[in-house]
């Protein structure tokens, strides 16, 4: 049986060798670019699944959030649990917060945002809210009277220009009205604009804790603690660790608290993803069933005679199957060379989505799973035509 | 070596049969150059197509070197051609992208021949059609009567038992047609080697041994012609 598969193999390399170097290159290079297709698209779904991911744990939550203990509203007492969970190994440092509604009018113009109490200080630790200042500045820990604004929110002072309700383009150094829930209105001027591309920062506005325990009344009000570990990725890991060094209250990690959005996201991205794959491999399929058709059409003649002289179906077929599978591979590596070249491009010049900047993420089961779609689209397309010229009768192949 | 008994061959066109063979008996022995002539139309080709095991005949019974070939299954036809049988076409039919050399011993490749036998094999029926220095051109680099030598070699390669030769001179001028016939004359008689030709030229009848006239799927004739020129 293997003198079959050399004699096949003997044919496809003299014809591919020996034949029209044009359309083997045009091939190739479809080939080429179908590769690329089936993997770039979903490297950059993952690239910007793996932006959200970052955003969430450092805009947002942190790695790991400590809330109140079941039934209760605040957490009793924020100072102690810091200093606690700041001593168990592997966290990087805590911060408590103290969320809740408000409303904020500037000039006539009154939005309720979600209102975020912080020490500036803890926060630089856990979170990078800091970073991302747009004009102004931020949080000090002795400010009183100052709140930090999220872009969306501050709105434009450009008639229409906001899609949602905002403060018309309230800049660094005016002065807003922050009223809380238990009706406390206080005056606020405004340090700081914030943007950080997630609607958790760029929708809400943020003062100290110091100023939300004025207005409240309360001393230290907290009602979250948000943690951050030393990595990502072992949080379930770590929610175990808190809760075996005595962490009473309730821990979530930023997946469970984002788990609905990031699904939302993921199974989205995952609809376009699979639609484009699928077109790509049905180009793939017909690009070289094409190519391959034609060439057999073109030699149908040939085969006709090289089944006269005795060459079986079967070497016919494989040599076929041969010349198709030296294109794919042709194709996949010359589809690889052009994948890494855009993403060595891509590393220079990032794509830069409302949360920041996009890099492609390559995972290899996506690179194998491309790989291996590719060869099978080839065989089927290598086969398929081959297998249908050969059977016709002999005579009828001959004279074409 | 070949007997054929009552071989008809009838076409379906519509309401309309066509009997392309009507009742042929044939018989030709080991050795014999046998020429196959008649009009268009006459059944010579449709005979050489049941000989070459490239069609079945609708009824009748047709024994090749001993095999009862009406009656082997399409796997057993596809070895029986390569094995047993050697054809040349009139359009040469060589693989473009292959050397002389190569589209030779094509056929002993599949017959699991190694490379060193094939070439050797190779060597020897490129020589004995003059051609051992043009076995490393392309087709495309040959002239027609060149590429009809490859043919009659790569026909020749695996010592089939019978030679079925399709018009080889069709498309050949005269100089390379006596050239083409005067080869296949000799490798007749120096090898003992059955020759089947379909012709349409009568001055080729002098190179055969036997002429068999067709006429609406009949054999009109059967006669021995005289000896090529040069033989005895």
């Amino acid at each position: 049986m293997l003198e079959d598969e050399q004699v096949a193999l003997f044919l496809a390399a003299r014809l591919i060798a020996r034949g029209n170097k044009g359309t083997l290159l045009l091939t190739v290079t479809i080939l080429a670019m179908v590769f690329v297709n089936l993997i770039f698209l979903p490297s950059i779904i993952a690239g910007v699944v793996v932006l959200f991911n970052q955003q969430t744990i450092d805009y947002s939550y942190g790695n790991l959030i400590v809330e109140p203990k079941e039934g209760e509203l605040r957490i009793a007492d924020p100072a102690q649990l810091v200093q606690k969970i700041n001593g168990i190994p592997g966290v990087v440092a805590s911060t408590p917060r103290y969320a809740t509604g408000g409303t904020v009018v500037y000039r006539g113009e009154s939005t309720s945002p979600l209102v975020t109490a912080i020490d500036p200080d803890r926060e630089r630790e856990v979170l990078k809210i800091h970073t991302k200042v747009l004009s102004g500045d931020y949080l000090s820990p002795a400010d009183t009277g100052e709140i930090l604004v999220g872009e969306t929110l501050a709105g434009t002072s450009r008639p229409g220009g906001d899609s949602t309700p905002t403060l018309g383009g309230v800049t660094v150094g005016r002065t807003v009205d922050l009223t809380l829930p238990n009706g406390v209105t206080r005056q606020f001027r405004v340090k700081g604009i914030l943007k950080a591309g997630t609607s958790s920062v760029d929708s809400a506005v943020f003062i100290t804790r110091r100023d939300a325990a004025s207005m409240l009344g309360q001393a230290d009000p907290a009602n979250a603690v948000l943690v951050r570990t030393e990595t990502t990725g072992n949080d379930d890991a770590m929610r175990l660790v808190l809760m075996q060094f005595g962490v009473q209250e309730k821990i979530w990690t930023w997946e469970d608290k984002s788990a609905d959005f990031l699904e939302s996201i993921v199974g989205s991205f995952g609809i376009i993803n699979a639609i484009s794959t699928g077109v790509s491999l049905v180009i793939a399929v017909v690009v070289i069933f094409i190519v391959i058709f034609i060439g057999i059409v073109y030699r149908r003649k040939q085969i006709g005679i090289l089944r006269a002289i005795g060459i079986g179906r079967s070497i016919i077929i494989k040599s076929y199957l041969f010349q198709a599978l030296f294109i794919c591979t042709c194709g996949t590596l010359a589809g690889g060379a052009l994948l890494l070249a855009v993403l060595q491009f891509l590393a220079g010049n990032p794509i830069v989505f409302p949360g920041g900047p996009v890099a492609p993420s390559l995972e290899p089961g996506l690179v194998v799973q491309s790989v291996a779609s590719l060869y099978a689209a080839s065989l089927i397309a290598g086969y398929l035509p081959s297998w249908l010229t050969t059977r016709e009768e002999i005579l009828d192949a001959i004279r074409g | 070596m070949i007997h054929g008994e009552q071989l008809t061959k009838v076409y379906g066109m519509g309401s309309v049969e066509v009997r392309a063979l009507d009742g042929v008996d044939i018989e030709i022995a080991k050795g014999e150059f046998v020429g196959v002539m008649g009009a268009s139309g006459s059944g010579k080709s449709t005979l050489l197509h049941m000989l070459g095991l490239l069609d079945r005949p609708t009824g009748g019974a047709l024994v090749i070197d001993g095999v009862d070939v009406t009656r082997l299954s399409e796997a057993d036809r596809e070895r029986f051609r390569l094995r047993r049988l050697g054809y040349v076409f009139q359009d040469y039919a060589l693989v473009p992208e292959l050397t002389a050399q190569e589209n030779v011993y094509l056929p002993s490749k599949v017959r699991g021949m190694t490379a060193k036998e094939c070439i050797l094999a190779c060597g020897s029926i490129l020589e004995q059609v003059g051609l051992k220095d043009r076995a490393g051109f392309l087709p495309g680099e040959l002239s027609g009567g060149e590429q009809q030598r490859v043919a009659i070699a790569r026909a020749l390669v695996n010592r089939p038992a019978l030679l079925l030769a399709d018009e080889p001179c069709a498309n050949l001028d005269s100089r390379n047609s006596v050239l083409i016939l005067d080869l296949i004359r000799a490798l007749n008689r120096e090898l003992a080697q059955t020759v089947v030709m379909v012709s349409h030229e009568d001055w080729h009848r002098k190179y055969f041994d036997r002429v068999l006239f067709l006429r609406d799927g009949r054999i009109v004739e059967d006669e021995y012609a005289g000896d090529a020129p040069g033989t005895a």
